[in-house]
């Protein structure tokens, strides 16, 4: 008996091991985590980017190891569609044959190899936001000639007609997965076609198409009957800060500005990683650093003594056709920016901008050189305030063994310039509004990665130090910092400083009228702590100190994507940048948290930010928001065709995924197929026979009870119509 | 209900009703008509209301011949201009295909 009972065990056992409580749909799916999707944008008369049909793009793997690969599967591979699976070293040399045979692609995944680290990966154009340059701008992406983002593959601009997505570095392991899945059933090349095959789902289906126009359209339309929205315009806001107060200027008693501008956006094909380091951050932190410094050097309290100002501006949405400065330039052609005081165009004495930098640090990190360029837009005699300013930043810069090379030519790099050249054309061209474009660059972009997912702290050369900061907000000088032998003149943070003590100390000598004595310098500490924030991680100890006042969920320790982003959904960069530019430059007052939020005045806004120990402080800074929103979605009956200003959308999507599976060979759907029509026939044929032979299984009578009826002709009609 | 037990003046009036309800642009209805009394007026021996029958039967057809007509030219012509037609197009639909032109 109880031997009988133990094999009836052991059989329950060896049930239970084939039983598996996973969903059935888990078995077959693995989904790949952490890709970024390539999505759609629009403007006035095309779409670009990626989207996926509704249920996603199915296609057999193919990994690409080689150019040949790349023909395979276009010309030869036979169980197509394939998703190709490529690396971004290879990517640069293969996507045109992708983008030119579309046919048997379904879709691409890029990934981020460990093993290889890519020579340039850059989906910007050629000649980045070429269509909205200013007079006489030579590069052209049709035709030969220089141009300034040589390996750009110009994807961002272009419709691609198949999903793409995107695996960082650190997501390798989905790569091995894929590799090993690939290699199991996917490597008999020559036979592939009725086998059961690796395959990859990319579903990336985007609601608008054709043109910003078309969806804004839809958009409003479908918004009676349903809420569906299908594309929302880029946009996001301007961050301005003055060195001293202009609320309380009056007619005649302005003073005149220097205008010195940055941009706080990048971009990338894919979305949610949009590093920025050399296309924009270098060129922000800079400008951070500086306008602290210049408010250290001469404080604001002494605003009477002198009659120039300095106007720190940070621009948003320029990686897609100058948003943020189109908007600026259009509302100071009207006089309505900012809003609290308008400026007027003549008062603007000198334009600065600090542009792409960052690019060359790369190449120069064994050393302390850091080789600058200043494009300046003038083929005759450059207007006194350009000479001026170039000689004094040369001057200062040549100290720190760093150099500025002047090049006077109306072909400007990708910059704000380009804006202001357009908009206000008779103050730009006339030389009332001198401006200057500060790169380290020459004719073509030292940045392999201008606007691209790999832009990261890798490609300028930054390693954080991690120096502790006291709850005083204190950061070590540059010179103490070298002189202890923690950073070295080579480092990009010291270089970066140097950089921002020059501009901060020619700045000072336009307002003062005279060079600046002290003996303040920027600090290559703070460098350090705000390149970390922008680059590395949030949950960082200066966006601490800057987030507003009160308990909050902290921040992810990753860096925020730079995107502009809709206009409608606010991002966190500006705020952050905005709230650096008062906690650092910006003065204490003694107030507590509800003082503080009930102060108010025409010339500074108050901000209660956390501060360095936590306590709360009461900042009181000249510091202000502006939209960043292109003129051409505030102007009524805007032509969108027109060309004139940006009119980039963002089309709306639902779902991103990729997922992993083997697809049948479809053997058994055919089999499933032939035998479901085997039983139609059989079941038709036995019905048929029956219906001829019904009387040998019922009888007569029993047939006639059933087929009575109803003589009732109206309720008839509602139960059957009898042809 | 099956039309075989009706009397023959309560088909009459019944496909007569069924032409007047067509004539309010209901095309479908005239197609049912058609069909249905089709046996009755062709195929049927002849009895005293099958010429008036007839004519209705005959006028429903027409009637929902001409209205398919129209939708299967209107239809064509939408599907296939819908996109060059523009705002026009998207102010004619209902519900816009998303993704797409």
């Amino acid at each position: 008996m109880n031997c009988v009972n133990y094999s009836l065990l052991l059989v329950a056992i060896c049930f239970c091991n084939v039983i598996v409580g996973e969903r059935l749909h888990e078995q077959i799916y693995s989904t790949i985590e952490g890709g970024a999707a390539c999505f759609r944008r629009l403007n006035g008369t095309h779409q670009a980017g990626c989207s996926s049909s509704d249920a996603g793009a199915v296609g057999v793997v193919h990994m690409i190891e080689s150019l040949s690969d790349v023909e395979w599967v276009v010309f030869n591979g036979t169980a197509g569609p394939y998703v190709a699976v490529i690396s971004t070293a290879l990517f640069y040399d293969t996507v045109e044959l992708f983008m030119e045979h579309p046919d048997n692609v379904a879709g691409i995944l890029i990934y981020d190899s460990v093993k290889i680290r890519s020579k340039s990966f850059t989906q910007e154009s050629r000649c980045p936001n070429e269509y909205y340059s200013g007079p006489n701008s030579q590069c052209s992406s049709d035709g030969g000639g220089v141009v300034w983002n040589e390996k750009g593959t110009a994807l961002l601009r272009r419709n691609i007609p198949f999903p793409v997505f995107y695996l960082p570095q650190s997501r390798a392991e989905e790569i091995d997965k894929i590799q090993n899945c690939y290699e199991r059933f996917n490597l008999n090349k020559d036979n592939q076609k009725g086998r059961p095959l690796c395959s990859l789902q990319l579903n990336s289906f985007m609601f608008a198409a054709m043109n910003t126009e078309v969806c804004l359209r839809r958009s409003a339309s479908s918004s009676f009957l349903t809420s569906a929205k299908v594309c929302d315009p880029l946009g996001d806001n301007n961050v301005y800060y003055t060195l001293f107060p202009r609320g309380k200027e009056t007619e005649g008693n302005k003073k005149n500005v220097t205008l010195v501008t940055a941009r706080i956006d990048t971009a990338s094909l894919f979305d949610g990683v949009s590093p920025g380091a050399a296309s924009s951050v270098v060129g922000l932190v800079t400008l951070i650093t500086a306008a602290s410094l210049l408010a250290k050097m001469i404080p604001p309290a002494d605003a009477g003594l002198y009659k120039h100002n300095i106007m720190w501006t940070l621009f948003n949405g320029e990686a897609f056709d100058y948003i943020g400065s189109q908007r600026v330039a259009y509302d100071i052609s009207r006089g309505q920016w900012p809003p609290a005081a308008p400026l007027n165009a003549n008062q603007i004495q000198l334009h600065v901008e600090i542009g792409q930098l960052g690019g060359a640090l790369l190449a120069n990190q064994g050393d302390a050189s850091w080789p600058l360029q200043a494009f300046a837009p003038y083929t005759s005699l450059p207007p006194s305030e350009i000479t001026e300013f170039l000689a004094l930043a040369s001057d200062q810069l040549t100290k720190a063994n760093m150099s500025l090379t002047p090049t006077f030519s109306t072909n400007l790099p990708p910059s704000s310039l380009h804006s202001f050249r357009r908009i206000l054309k008779n103050e730009t061209e006339s030389g009332a509004l001198p401006e200057l474009v500060l790169v380290d660059h020459g004719e073509v972009f030292s940045n392999n990665f201008y606007h691209s997912v790999l832009d990261d702290e890798a490609n300028v050369a930054f390693s954080y130090r991690n120096i502790s900061v006291d709850s005083n907000g204190t950061f070590l000088t540059t010179e103490e910092l070298l002189a202890a032998g923690t950073m070295s003149a080579a480092d990009m943070q010291v270089k970066l400083a140097r950089l921002a003590t020059a501009l901060a100390s020619t700045l000072h000598q336009r307002v003062a009228g005279a060079a600046y004595a002290g003996n303040l310098t920027a600090s290559a500490h703070l460098v350090d702590e705000m390149l970390h924030c922008f680059l590395q991680s949030q949950a960082c100890r200066l966006f601490s100190a800057a987030e507003y006042g009160g308990a909050r969920d902290p921040p992810p320790a990753r860096p925020a994507p730079l995107y502009v982003g809709v206009s409608s959904w606010p991002t966190a960069p500006p705020v952050l940048a905005a709230h650096l530019l008062a906690l650092l430059a910006g003065t204490t007052k003694e107030a507590n948290k509800t003082e503080c939020n009930g102060l108010s005045s025409d010339e500074y806004s108050y901000y209660w930010l956390r501060g360095w120990n936590n306590t709360g402080v009461c900042v009181e800074t000249t510091m202000n928001y502006t939209q960043a929103v292109s003129p051409a979605f505030i102007i009524k009956g805007y032509d969108y065709k027109s060309g004139i200003y940006s009119t980039w959308t963002e089309s709306v999507w639902q779902a991103m995924w990729v997922r992993l599976f083997v697809a049948a060979g479809g053997g058994g759907a055919r089999a499933a197929a032939a035998a479901g029509g085997v039983a139609t026939a059989l079941a038709a044929a036995v019905t048929f026979w029956l219906q001829r032979h019904a009387d040998r299984i019922f009888l007569r009578s029993q047939v006639a009870a059933v087929a009575g009826g109803s003589g009732d002709a109206a309720s008839g009609i509602l139960r059957s119509v009898n042809c | 209900m099956d039309t075989n037990r009706l009397p023959n003046d309560q088909k009459l009036a019944l496909c007569k009703w069924y032409f007047k309800v067509g004539c309010a642009f209901l095309p479908f209805v005239w197609a049912v008509n058609a069909c249905w009394f089709f046996k009755h007026a062709y195929l049927k021996p002849e009895f005293e209301e099958q010429p008036q029958i007839k004519r209705y039967v005959i006028l429903s057809a027409v009637g929902a011949l001409i209205w398919a007509a129209i939708l299967a030219t209107w239809i064509t012509i939408y599907q296939t201009q819908r996109v060059s037609w523009g705002a026009t197009g998207d102010a004619l639909s209902f519900i816009v295909p998303l993704g797409r032109p």
